[in-house]
């Protein structure tokens, strides 16, 4: 389990990025997403005492329906997260662009 | 700012500008007015209010006034619900920690339906709830003469299977079919 929470929101970021069917991470769309400690942080998760919040950007065509895709990162984050609780947010879904 | 808010502000602000004015008209003296004439001013206005107070306790108030005293508790009551009611949700709740932006909705809905070739072209508005789904408002562009009620199930059918296949709960669908130029439509017809 990550230590700190910035630790914590790069473990939680490179596990979303590292989903398949996650184009990026979401940058927020009221507020910014994003968790500061110090002078750093880490867009796209935020972190809190009791949640993780994790900001997505779907690749298009999707690769299985959103709710597996938001259970699969929430899979991958438990075990970084620890107690608490993981919610995903779909941002937008982008046109996933292969490389030639 | 929500409603209820901005009308005490908007009252707020009104009462503060008119004070003001009476404040600078009197103490300058403009207009003939001086402050000597503001205790009349202030005991037509209590003795008006001491008659209006003394009518109601005798129940003797003109009917144009009780309805008026009782549209303004109605109005107080509306906006006091309507203050005390929970914002809506900004993003749609699909389940237990899965949100996704109205926008994505949005985009998903026009896609499926300008997937139907009778479909020239759409709007979407989307409205998050605050249970799981979103109530969905679509508004189609389709040629004159066409048959609208085959379309408006197909419609309905395409974008209901194209949001379960991407796992977005609908809680309503309002469709509405409007007959449009197709030169003027998104997908334009030459």
């Amino acid at each position: 389990m990550a230590d700190g929470i910035l630790d914590l929101a790069r473990a939680a970021s490179e596990a979303a990025l590292a989903t398949e069917g996650v184009y990026s991470l979401g940058t927020g769309r009221y507020a910014e997403a994003a968790t500061y400690e110090g002078s750093e942080k880490v867009s796209g998760v935020v972190v809190t005492s009791d949640e993780v919040e994790i900001h997505i950007v779907a690749s298009y065509p999707l690769t299985r329906p959103i709710p597996e895709l938001a259970q699969l990162i929430r899979e991958r984050v438990a075990p970084e997260a620890g107690s608490r609780r993981t919610s995903v947010v779909v941002e937008d879904i982008e046109v996933a662009h292969e490389d030639l | 700012m929500r409603i209820f808010n901005r009308i005490v502000v908007v009252l707020l602000l009104v009462g503060l500008i008119v004070l003001g004015a009476y404040t600078v008209v009197y103490s300058f003296e403009l207009f003939g007015r001086r402050l000597s004439d503001l205790s009349a001013v202030l005991n037509g206005f209590a003795s008006g209010t001491e008659s209006f107070v003394g009518d109601v306790e005798n129940g003797s108030l003109p009917i144009l006034t009780i309805a008026l005293l009782v549209a303004i508790a109605l109005l107080g009551l509306v906006l006091l619900l309507m203050e005390l009611k929970p914002p809506r949700p900004r993003r749609v709740r699909m389940q237990s920690g899965t949100y996704v932006t109205p926008d994505v909705v949005r985009d998903e809905v026009s896609s499926a339906a300008e997937e139907i070739p009778s479909v020239l072209g759409s709007s979407t508005k989307v409205q998050a709830k605050r249970r799981p789904g979103a109530k969905v408002n679509l508004q189609a562009d389709v040629r004159r003469g066409e048959d609208t009620n085959t379309i408006k199930s197909d419609l309905r059918e395409r974008v209901q299977q194209h949001l379960a296949r991407t796992g977005v709960p609908l809680s309503k669908l309002k469709l509405k079919l409007v007959e449009a130029d197709p030169r003027q439509t998104k997908t334009r017809v030459q």
